[in-house]
């Protein structure tokens, strides 16, 4: 939620209200999206989730209580009309698909999400690969987010991100494992959890 | 205290928070007000060098995460645990710490002038707010030293060996205290320079609950300066 505290202040939201559409996959992704939600809620957004297909996981349905009891609404479908989404909120947060997805679940029950998501206008912020891209090779026809939030560090279809800010959450990464992978990542600010690029 | 346990067992049983996540939440917290009041810069000694005072409980755990966003932010801890739960908890926590070349001691430093001389501050992670009854060793000795130190302590939540609610005028009286979550009965004897919130996890829905009126913590930080 940092990454977009700092590329969507509060003050400088367009609409009256600091609503934040948060779109979950069903696996690890997903689950950053409401981690990701619920933090956004206690920093005065107004986050409203959807997530259809819920992973069993018992540490993913914890996640989902805790959103619940926040009083983060869950969507029970995604509007079709572009033009609901684009009116009703300010940002959407695409934590769909990570580095993990195949190739093949462009095509799966996701494939809806991301058709309506590639034409909605207002900004997306996306977590770790922008949902539907090959995590190495992008995408030319899939969706294009405003925000890349690389998570641990930037996958290779990150060099095709053509959006305004791309930031890397990976400060928990340590030294050796750094080394040992070349990470090579920039310096964080002061006691900052992210960096933007 | 009981307003404190009463809160954590909300969290824990209605929410369906994990101890780690919250766990890991108040220990970045620490490690984040620290920075902010003793920034490496402002340190004497050549390097960073901290003691991080590990109880047998959770504030040691707290102790534990804060040791280890205290060495990404760049400073350098040493731990020392001499009671460690036999949970997977605590035992991953030590892994992480130790996989990150933070180093344990084998014991504590016998003198309150050896500690001066290779730590420009102490973190006491010893009790946290469960804390009832006399102290066990080897925490009693452990403590008696650090009263005679002359760096500064900063201690997670409760000052170590405080009653909760009432302080305790002849123990320690650190610089600064992080309180987490909400500031207990016993911060109103704290008398040290620095007074932190963090632990900014807490829903609108349960400060309202129990009346907790914190103030408001600035932007996405997750302390904020209480004076």
């Amino acid at each position: 939620p940092a990454p977009l505290a700092q590329a969507f202040p509060l003050p400088s939201l367009p609409r009256k209200q600091p609503t934040v559409l948060v779109v979950c996959g069903p696996a690890q992704n997903g689950a950053i999206g409401l981690v990701c939600a619920r933090h956004l809620r206690i920093f005065d957004y107004e986050p409203t989730i959807f997530y259809p297909k819920r992973s069993p996981d018992p540490l993913y349905r914890d996640f989902t209580t805790q959103c619940e009891k926040m009083d983060i609404p869950f969507l029970s479908y995604l509007p079709t009309e572009v033009q609901l989404i684009n009116d009703a909120y300010n940002a959407v947060v695409d934590a769909v698909l990570g580095a993990e997805a195949e190739l093949g679940e462009g095509r799966g029950p996701c494939a809806g999400i991301l058709a309506t998501l590639k034409h909605i206008r207002i900004p997306i912020v996306s977590l770790d690969v922008p949902s539907g891209w090959d995590v190495e090779a992008g995408s030319s026809s899939g969706i294009s987010p405003d925000v890349l939030v690389s998570l641990t560090a930037p996958k290779q279809c990150a060099r095709r991100f053509l959006g305004r800010q791309h930031f890397v959450a990976g400060r928990f990464v340590p030294y050796d494992m750094q080394k040992k992978f070349e990470l090579n990542p920039p310096e964080y600010p002061g006691t900052e959890c992210v960096v933007a690029l | 205290q009981q307003e404190a346990q009463a809160i954590d067992q909300e969290l824990f049983t209605e929410y369906k928070f994990s101890v780690d996540q919250l766990m890991e939440l108040a220990g970045l917290s620490c490690a984040t007000a620290i920075a902010k009041a003793y920034p490496p810069s402002s340190f004497t000694r050549s390097q960073p060098t901290v003691l991080v005072v590990c109880g047998p409980g959770n504030n040691g755990g707290d102790g534990l995460v804060c040791a280890r966003h205290l060495k990404m932010f760049g400073y350098q801890p040493a731990v020392y645990y001499p009671k460690r739960p036999n949970k997977p908890l605590f035992e991953g926590l030590t892994t992480q710490c130790q996989k990150m070349d933070i180093p344990f001691l084998a014991e504590f430093p016998a003198e309150a002038a050896l500690i001066d001389e290779l730590y420009g501050l102490v973190v006491d992670a010893i009790f946290g707010f469960s804390f009832t009854g006399a102290v066990r060793e080897p925490f009693g000795s452990i403590l008696s030293t650090l009263q005679r130190v002359t760096v500064p302590i900063a201690s997670i939540d409760i000052p170590s060996g405080w009653d909760v609610e009432k302080g305790k005028a002849d123990g320690l009286q650190p610089d600064m205290l992080i309180s987490l979550t909400a500031p207990k009965k016993a911060a109103m004897h704290f008398a040290g320079r620095y007074h932190f919130l963090g632990g900014r996890f807490v829903p609108a829905a349960l400060q309202e609950k129990y009346a907790l009126n914190l103030p408001p913590y600035p932007g996405t930080d997750c302390v904020l300066q209480l004076t």
